[in-house]
């Protein structure tokens, strides 16, 4: 090979291959709405082993909703370096637990992340979260660190605040993604339930998001809908969230909420904090984009 | 008969130099977040043996620092074996070795002319720290070395691998992604840097790297023989040594002794000087007739001089007392800069100067990538001390790993609790960026992040115009001082474009917190 020969080598591959790298960046189309029943179940323990099977057991209990083979995706908040004494994260017990009985379903995979906002490795540690989820020592359960690259580019069609945005690639192509939030108080919208749990599957800059949080979180969640959100509210922080940090500011009281309606589920737990649904914006935002069922009245409220 | 002479102790040697090598590489990596918040390892450890760093650092900060105290057990064997540290355990000097092969020398070399360098600096660095002028880390062969590597070579690393590995990942097909993530997966193990790390001031620290590999050209280990100033130490203590090496009568003068030496140590009597001599033991293994050996024994002739002139070490001595005057001199005495944010725990302003070694070991450490070298922010003898840059990187509330890698204690190495309660600075709100302020925009991210349990940002409801001029209530962030660290994350995710609305600079009067 001379160099000329050389050159237009190196020219027609450095060519082809600049010119096939848009073809990759997909844009995943959002997926379309599922049919919704309006259930919610809640029930207080302080076994927090069997809290989790306990308050899925009105909704057909874990069976109905994880089916044999699938690939699950866990969604904690594991966003703070905090203990789970401190109420920031999911408690690592509630994830736990519900990773083990998605596997006693048949769960080919469970998938345990989230994007953090302190050091990955810190929050991972300090919530006790990957400790708690390798305890179980299955091969079939992982908890990994987000990798960059997977944050892929999704056009978001319902939105009415932001129309496309990136998106955690393991996230969308879950068979069943479970949303496993911590109820605590939030600066912005009043309170972070599920619907600002989807924050921790997105790629960006997550500031931008806030500009208009409630409606963007509103948006964002048109992309992905949970089979199932339980939010944990074991420890809630009512006063300097959602980071929270001192234990003067976190109630405990032992209580799991669950529904495969996202909005239901925030509306609900709205009352935890004595507050109405309609004082938290996102839940609005939700109700109205079609994405579930806000009035109390309309809930079938089961507790357990 | 084969003789014992046949067992080759270069070869010693070289294991011991590769050891060296590999436990100073083991424990750069271990300088990092590992799953606690404390270090398992004394990774600092070469630091706390080094003699140099020990002398000026106490001279400059006038007491004992009980850290750097280990440094007594090279000065001891310094004086049984002589300049061994050079040429069995420093790091910067094996790799020199290493890299002998791919650097050609220059046939004439310096000739020696330059040996006297390293005396007069070391006389500088020790004059100049009891006068307050920090310059030991310039020239400390492991703070060099950690430092270059922290600064450059590990993000090159890491970016030099990792890229392919992308790339791959992004476009080849799935049974090659399969392979090539497995081996990646293996490399982010065991030899990678845990993630990609950006810093200030590579170039900088790549070409002073590079010169003490280039210099390699003109004789081998220049920087050993003539520069270190840690080399100059151990060589002047090496004049009392014991293990001396000889060349007996047999000699038949065929000078591959000479040739071979990377010190060249043999002077032209063919003595061999200990002073030059790092006991690389090649001579000896080398020698056809087995005329060079190694006693226990001091020779009774005197040995020749340092070869520092009395004009050239007075001279520098009166410039090591009058330089340092000059710095006092300065703007920056009485005006500190305020984007000088000093890691947790550091020191006041100027023994921290004096005391940090810019070894560079906080920022390799640092999880968050909070922690940069310093160019002129300090003055010029602050070039690579540490300050945080918020808006690459915030200090995480839960960490104290900074002050539990500095070996000479300029970063205190605080409990948890009194971390958390260390002011580093503190923050400011620019009101014509803030978009609640300026702009009539929602946005909480400050005050959602800031870490303190009773918030130190918190939000007030305020009636201003949108973009719309339409009359809106909106939370506006306000700073509680008292609550403030100047930990830097409300800066850090600030989402204004470019130079954040909420900015941390650097405090420095202590304040009791109530938390």
């Amino acid at each position: 090979m001379d160099r000329r020969e050389f050159l237009k080598k190196l020219g027609r591959w450095t060519g082809s291959i600049s010119f096939s790298l848009p073809i990759l960046q997909q844009v995943v189309p959002s997926a379309k709405a599922e049919v919704r029943t309006t259930l919610l179940s809640c029930a207080e323990g302080k076994d927090y082993s069997t809290l989790v099977s306990k308050v899925l057991d009105p909704l057909g209990g874990i069976t109905a909703l994880v089916k044999k083979d699938e690939r699950v995706v866990i969604k904690p908040n594991i966003a703070w370096d905090r203990t789970p004494e401190q109420g920031a994260n999911t408690h690592p017990e509630i994830v736990k637990s519900l990773v083990a009985i998605c596997l006693e379903a048949g769960a080919s995979q469970v998938m345990v992340f989230d994007r953090p906002v302190n050091e990955e490795r810190r929050c991972y540690a300090t919530s006790g979260i990957k400790a708690a989820v390798e305890s179980l020592g299955d091969r079939r359960v992982s908890c990994p660190y987000i990798d960059q690259r997977k944050f892929i580019p999704v056009r978001i069609d319902k939105g009415k605040s932001i129309t496309e945005w990136e998106f955690y690639k393991d996230a969308l192509e879950a068979d069943c993604y479970i949303n496993v939030p911590v109820a605590k108080q939030h600066g912005s919208i009043g309170l972070s339930l599920g619907l600002k749990n989807i924050m921790g599957v997105i790629g960006g800059r997550r500031g931008f998001i806030h500009l208009s949080l409630a409606q963007r979180i509103a948006d964002l969640n048109t992309v992905i809908k949970p089979r199932l959100t339980l939010i944990d509210a074991t420890r809630i922080i009512f006063r300097n969230g959602p980071s929270g940090g001192s234990l003067n500011d976190v109630k405990v009281i032992n209580t799991l909420i669950a529904s495969r309606d996202t909005v239901a589920a925030d509306a609900y737990t709205t009352t935890l904090f004595q507050m109405a649904p309609e004082a938290i914006d996102s839940t609005i935002a939700a109700y109205q984009l079609g994405l579930g069922e806000m009035d109390l009245k309309k809930i079938k409220i089961i507790r357990v | 008969m084969r003789s014992r002479r046949n067992f080759s102790l270069s070869s010693l040697r070289r294991l011991s130099q590769l050891f060296f090598v590999i436990l100073f590489l083991i424990l750069f990596r271990k300088t990092d977040y590992a799953g606690t918040d404390q270090l398992p390892y004394a990774v600092n450890i070469f630091f706390r043996l080094d003699p140099l760093v020990a002398a000026s650092v106490m001279l400059g900060a006038e007491v004992i620092i009980t850290l750097v105290l280990y440094s007594v057990i090279v000065v001891f064997l310094t004086l049984l074996f002589g300049r061994f540290f050079c040429g069995w355990v420093c790091p910067l000097g094996s790799l020199l070795d290493l890299c002998h092969g791919l650097i050609p020398q220059q046939k004439k070399g310096s000739r020696g002319r330059f040996k006297s360098w390293k005396y007069l600096l070391l006389t500088l660095i020790l004059t100049f720290a009891f006068f307050g002028l920090p310059l030991v880390g310039y020239f400390d062969p492991f703070s060099i070395l950690v430092r270059s590597m922290t600064i450059v070579l590990d993000p090159f690393l890491y970016w030099i691998v990792s890229t392919p590995f992308d790339f791959l990942y992004k476009v080849a097909p799935g049974w090659i992604t399969k392979a090539s993530e497995l081996i990646y997966a293996q490399l982010k193990q065991f030899i990678l840097p845990y993630n990609q790390k950006v810093y200030t001031l590579t170039s900088m620290s790549l070409i002073i790297f590079l010169l003490i590999f280039a210099l390699e050209k003109v004789e081998r280990r220049f920087w050993c023989r003539n520069l270190c100033p840690l080399g100059g130490l151990l060589a002047l203590l090496s004049r009392f040594s014991f293990l001396r090496g000889y060349i007996q009568e047999t000699c038949n003068d065929c000078q591959s002794c000479n040739k071979v030496c990377r010190m060249e140590a043999i002077d032209s009597q063919m003595r061999i000087i200990p002073e030059d001599c790092n006991l690389c033991l090649d001579c000896r293994d080398l020698c056809l007739n087995k005329s060079v050996s190694f006693k226990f024994k001091r020779p009774s002739e005197k040995l020749p001089s340092l070869g520092v002139s009395r004009r050239a070490f007075v001279g520098t001595l009166f410039a090591g007392i009058i330089l340092p005057a000059f710095f006092k001199v300065r703007a920056d005495t009485k005006m500190a800069n305020p984007s000088l944010i000093r890691p947790p725990g550091a020191i006041n302003e100027r023994k921290f100067l004096n005391r940090c070694i810019r070894c560079g070991g906080c920022m390799k450490v640092c999880p968050t990538n909070a922690l940069h070298p310093s160019l002129f922010e300090a003055g010029a003898e602050g070039i690579f001390a540490p300050r945080l840059i918020p808006r690459i990187g915030f200090c995480e509330f839960n960490c104290t790993l900074c002050g539990q890698v500095c070996p000479t204690g300029a970063i205190n190495r605080l409990v948890l609790k009194e971390k958390q309660k260390t002011v580093i600075g503190t923050t400011y709100f620019d009101k014509n960026r803030c978009l609640p302020y300026a702009k009539g925009i929602p946005c909480i991210v400050c005050e959602e992040h800031c870490p303190t349990p009773d918030k130190a940002i918190k939000l007030r409801e305020a009636q201003v115009f949108n973009p719309e001029g339409k009359t809106v209530t909106i939370k506006q962030p306000y700073l509680i001082d008292r609550f403030c660290i100047g930990c830097g994350i409300c800066e850090n995710k600030c989402p204004v474009e470019g130079t954040a609305a909420v900015i941390v600079l650097k405090k420095s009067e202590k304040v009791n917190l109530p938390f």
